[in-house]
């Protein structure tokens, strides 16, 4: 139940298919970030594949009649007609047709019409339509799925298609449950549930392993997002955005040429590989020893004065030169994560942050918050935030002084689009509207304990904080979770313990989440575990998604003294 | 220039060293390269250099605090002093080396050693010891969930075949009935444009011009400036402006019988191309490739359009005629479209698939080796690397053939698409050579092997004490036993220090039927022997080392039977 091995497989089968020969793949948009994730462009290259080509590209060259051409493509509109387009004035050879998900026979049809020179050898549908960014975690590339607090028809479509495709690449026909207070949650189970009905007839599932699709809204824990994070993987993306395994650093001070964009990936990076989950101390002592070795190596290395010495260096050359690329890549980063925590003052940010997720010390927080706010190192970002935090977790609290705080940011000059999110994430979470309503409101004094609750025993403070995910899939796991608040879909009830669990979070996941999952699956090895989101979130693009999808709401919060 | 120095200084050494893993008779340079270093310049892979420039400037990069120190001049291989020029260099070896006789014997020895040297590697400290670098899938922390199969997928082919051959069936019907009707306007076409015209209309009647008040193709209505005029394939009406025009010459072409074109150029589902086999079953058969640049242009057929030597030159049609006319022409044009970068490919490919399998056998080799072992011969273990070396090379070649193919054409260089083609497929060509070629371990020396077998020889007879001792102990106990109970049987505590026995597998797909046939008037198991040593000596040229051993294996087993045979026959006598 490996994502990444799964949408391994159909790239390889789909290189294969076509026999020996030259190739050239053509891709949409999305389908291109499918495949990179998936394979180094080395990688690609020894399975004969020698040239991308993007279909929707406004100027397509000429082609190569002695090329094959795989098309990997989604099943769009857009793409059949361009598709449609590129048959009737093919630029290659042969035509290896893979559509990444299920496609509609009308689109068949019209597709054969426009092959007037048959040129198509085979048309399949291989379910890999979905970002496999590590073997248990995929997300869809959706940055903000709802608006108005309900779905957008084209995500929500679009997520139907990466969840099936999940299930399909992986081969489980499972149980659904969703989470009962989100309605958004109940009709993408439902949409689910109807197409792999549809479905279930073609494909021959087999059903021994008790899968279940458990669907969440991030909704039910907005606070996990606007942590700072300390893990490897998890820093990176909070701090320099990671983007579909991608780490922009043009913004780096005096970086060079080959670093201004480096590729984290487990696949293809030992290093990443072995460190991902590691927090940032551990890091920069594995940083500091990795350096240390190469450092004596290059410096044996750079004597070259005996036979001796010059054989060394060039029979060592492959692994001299992986290692020097992976070290001058993570001292970069890890170089830049440490600068930035020193210059924005995070480690006070986040142990406050920690605090306010965890304890309960009304006046002592508010205080802090306020020695922060006036601190000209914080950056205006991590002043929303704590402001954020203060208001999810004190928005019942009598003496709540939100106003106050958010005064104290507008005089700061933290921009609109920032202070305006204090309003929307109540509004997001839904604590007010849990309120009203009598069967909830248990719910919510449950929800906010879990959220808010104090750890003891943490040898570090910052990261003192659970996801509300583990505590949820700890109780699927023993098969404690309240089908109450988390309903099967149907009349279905699974009577054993489930085995293998896709969890999804509509709204988006987190790196935190995952590495919470990642710790689940090492202790419960009897239970796979994989996470999946509509996006994968850091601060700013949560802030984005909030907002999306509190624009259009009729704001029924107020603050008491508006 | 920087590197250019840096390279120099290291030329005798660097270069030799790093193309020997690739290339084997570059090994000689070594021994030249102090007297004529410009020349062994000129004829050394300067891909290699690359990769030599690229890494130096990557530990600058790195270790910047004394990489600003270079290291300048030519190195004298025999006393390992510095010069700075060439120059320098030879005088000095004239001078301090040439009329010493014991130098010049080890520099004949060098030469003489110098394919041997091939074949062995002189011992050198392992710098990157494996363990800590060839790091730890192991420690990866990613969960391994055991093994996975393929996800679902479904197939549309057929449904999609179906589909368009139904399509296609009516198309190419359509287009036969042109070419027909092409083929008869053709044949006793009259010079005079009346008489034309007739032929013309009692071949395909042409519709009432009463009929039609809009050309049908752009909806403009027709006057005295806009006249009307018919397509004379198919007789509907159009404008002048939406005519097209198919030359009388390209109409023969087209519909001129010819030898059957070979098929196989097409591609390898050449048997499945049901288009040409409709042309056929129409009587029509297949008409000559149409090379030329007139073919299916449109511009290069209208230049033709007003042509006063030889009245009118062409057929006046629809764009629905010549639309069906062009496909089928593209159709035929595509099929012959193989330029020859394709059989370079072809050929690298195949030397990529013979590495492969030579690398892996390599690998085994190399792990019994070093193990001790002696499943394998050491010798052959050299004789494979020398040989993986020798296809790197061919690899190496035909991938810079193919970058470099028409680049420089003077008048139609090879660019765009193209060009990017032929640069990714040598970088693959590069990786390869990278990451499978220059990464091959070491074999082990002569003596580095002996030791190695001693170290082995005494781990196994560690073993066999070992296990003689606790067979000692488990005795020991088993008398207790016995004295305190009612004697037992002694249970018989199987030696565990059995030999794996190598089985051939006949499923490697050599089999001794190929072999040379020996007289069989020997004595059978001589003959037997005599035929193993003809299968060793075949597996092994075939890099069959797998087999080499369990034959070996076997004939060893012969000979001592053989001598045990005639060692009991002798007793007899
Ligand atoms: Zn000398
Ligand atoms: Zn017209
Ligand atoms: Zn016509």
């Amino acid at each position: 139940m490996n994502v990444v091995t799964a949408l391994k497989f159909y790239i390889t089968k789909m290189t294969e298919e076509s026999g020996p020969g030259m190739k050239v793949l053509l891709m949409d948009k999305q389908t291109t970030s499918i495949v990179s994730l998936a394979y180094s462009q080395s990688e690609i290259l020894l399975k004969e594949v020698y040239l991308f080509e993007r279909i929707d590209a406004t100027v397509r060259s000429d082609g190569l009649k002695h090329l094959k051409c795989i098309v990997f493509i989604r099943p769009t509109k857009e793409n059949v007609a361009l598709l449609c387009n590129e048959l009737r004035y093919p630029k290659y050879g042969v035509y290896y047709i893979y559509f990444s998900n299920i496609i509609a026979k009308a689109d068949i049809k019209l597709l054969a019409e426009s092959d007037e020179q048959e040129v198509v050898r085979e048309v399949h549908e291989f379910y890999a339509d979905y970002l496999a960014v590590s073997p248990h975690l995929f997300a869809l590339g959706i940055s903000a799925c709802s608006q108005g607090l309900t779905w957008n028809p084209t995500h929500l479509h679009r997520t139907v298609q990466g969840i099936t495709s999940v299930l399909l690449s992986l081969k489980k026909y499972p149980y659904i449950r969703y989470q009962h207070s989100s309605e958004m949650a109940k009709r993408l189970a439902e949409k689910i549930r109807e197409v792999l009905g549809k479905e279930s007839n073609s494909f021959n599932f087999r059903q021994e392993s008790n899968p279940i699709l458990l669907i969440l809204d991030r909704r039910d824990d907005p606070i996990t997002p606007l942590l700072n994070q300390w893990t490897y993987q998890a820093m990176v993306h909070e701090l320099l955005t990671i983007n579909n395994n991608r780490v922009d650093l043009s913004n780096v001070k005096g970086i060079s040429k080959e670093l201004k964009e480096v590729v984290l990936s487990g696949e293809h990076d030992e290093f990443y590989a072995n460190n991902l989950y590691l927090n940032f101390g551990e890091i920069g002592q594995t940083i500091k020893e990795l350096m240390e070795e190469f450092q004596r190596k290059a410096k044996k290395h750079q004597k070259v004065e005996s036979i001796a010495d010059m054989k060394n260096f060039v029979e060592t050359y492959p692994m001299f030169k992986k290692m020097s690329g992976t070290v001058s890549k993570h001292v970069t980063v890890v170089g830049e994560l440490s600068s930035l925590v020193g210059q924005y003052d995070l480690l006070k940010v986040s142990e406050l942050e920690q605090e306010l997720s965890c304890q309960s010390e009304h006046s002592a927080q508010l205080q802090k918050i306020k020695r922060l706010l006036n601190n000209p190192r914080i950056r205006d970002i991590d002043a929303t935030r704590l402001v954020m935090l203060y208001a999810l977790h004190y928005v019942k609290h009598t003496n709540n002084d939100i106003t106050g705080l958010l005064d104290m940011l507008k005089k700061r000059g933290v921009p609109e689009k920032y202070t305006k999110l204090i309003h929307n994430v109540l509004e997001y979470s839904g604590v007010h509207t849990r309120q009203s309503n009598l069967f909830d409101r248990e719910a919510v004094a449950k929800i906010t304990k879990k959220l808010f609750k104090g750890l003891s025993g943490v040898d570090n403070i910052y990261t003192q904080h659970t996801p509300l995910l583990v505590e949820t899939l700890e109780d699927l796991i023993k098969e404690k979770l309240s089908t109450q608040v988390f309903p099967y879909l149907g009349n279905m009830i699974m009577s054993r313990r489930p085995h293998d669990i896709i969890v999804f979070m509509i709204g988006g996941t987190t790196y935190e989440e995952s590495l919470a999952v990642h710790n689940l699956n090492k202790q419960n090895p009897g239970t796979k575990i994989i996470l999946g989101g509509t996006t994968i979130h850091n601060f700013e693009s949560f802030a984005e998604e909030v907002q999306h999808a509190t624009t259009g709401t009729a704001p029924r919060y107020r603050t008491r003294n508006n | 220039m920087f590197y250019y120095y840096q390279f120099r200084i290291t030329i005798s050494y660097v270069l030799t060293y790093s193309i020997w893993l690739l290339y084997d008779h570059v090994f000689q340079f070594n021994v030249k390269v102090c007297s004529a270093t410009h020349k062994s310049l000129k004829r050394i892979s300067y891909q290699a250099l690359l990769i030599i420039l690229q890494n130096l400037s990557l530990i600058n990069k790195l270790t910047m605090a004394e990489s600003t120190q270079i290291l300048e001049g030519f190195l004298c291989p025999i006393c390992m002093t510095d010069f700075k020029t060439p120059n320098q260099l030879t005088k000095h070896f004239e001078e301090v080396h040439n009329d010493d006789p014991e130098i010049l014997k080890s520099l004949k020895d060098l030469f003489g050693k110098a394919k041997k040297k091939i074949l062995k590697q002189d011992e050198y400290p392992e710098l990157f010891d494996s363990s800590t670098l060839s790091t730890t899938k192991s420690n990866s922390p990613e969960i391994n969930w055991g093994h996975q199969e393929i996800g679902f997928t479904r197939s549309h082919t057929k449904y999609f075949k179906e589909i368009r051959d139904a399509r296609l069936e009516r198309y190419s019907t359509e287009t036969n009935k042109l070419l027909i009707r092409l083929d008869k306007l053709l044949r006793n076409l009259p010079v005079d444009p009346i008489d034309r015209k007739n032929h013309e209309r009692t071949i395909v009647p042409w519709i009432d011009d009463k009929d039609v008040n809009l050309c049908p193709t752009c909806a403009k209505s027709f006057h005295i400036a806009r006249r009307k005029h018919h397509c004379r394939l198919c007789g509907a009406i159009m404008c002048h402006d939406c005519t097209m025009f198919l030359s009388l010459s390209d109409a023969r072409i087209m519909t001129s019988p010819v030898s059957v074109q070979d098929d196989s150029a097409v591609s390898p589902t050449s048997s499945e191309s049901p288009i040409t086999g409709r042309f056929v079953r129409a009587g029509i058969g297949l008409t000559k490739l149409a090379r030329s640049p007139s073919s299916g242009s449109l511009n290069s057929v209208l230049s033709l359009v007003n042509d006063p030597a030889s009245g009118e030159q062409h057929f006046r049609l629809c764009i629905h005629c010549k639309n069906l006319l062009d496909a089928r022409e593209r159709l035929k044009l595509r099929q012959f479209d193989k330029p020859i970068t394709c059989q370079f490919y072809e050929k690298m490919r195949s030397y990529m698939e013979e590495a492969t399998r030579y690398v892996s056998m390599y690998n085994k080799m190399y792990q019994s080796l070093s193990e001790g072992e002696s499943t394998y011969n050491l010798r052959d273990a050299q004789i494979l690397r020398s040989k993986i070396a020798k296809i790197g090379e061919n690899i190496d070649t035909i991938s810079k053939k193919i970058l470099t193919f028409g680049v420089k054409d003077a008048e139609n260089p090879v660019q765009g698409l193209e060009l990017k083609l032929h640069q990714m497929v040598r970088a693959s060509a590069v990786i390869f050579l990278k990451e499978q070629l220059l990464s091959l371990p070491a074999i082990p020396t002569e003596e580095e092997y002996q030791t190695l077998q001693t170290a082995r020889q005494q781990r196994i007879e560690a073993r066999i004490e070992y296990q003689k001792q606790l067979e000692m102990e488990e005795r020991q106990r088993e008398k207790k036993k016995e004295q305190k109970r009612e004697i037992r049987s002694v249970a018989d505590v199987g030696s565990s220090a059995t030999k794996d026995q190598l089985v051939l597998d006949q499923s490697q797909g050599w089999g001794p039927s190929s072999a040379p046939l020996l007289p069989t008037s020997m004595d059978p198991i001589i003959e037997q022997m005599s035929n193993l040593r003809a299968y060793i000596k075949q597996a092994r040229a075939d890099c069959k080392f797998d087999e080499v051993a369990t034959l070996e294996n076997n004939l060893r087993e012969l000979q001592s039977a053989y001598f045990a045979m005639k060692h009991s026959n002798s007793s007899d006598d």
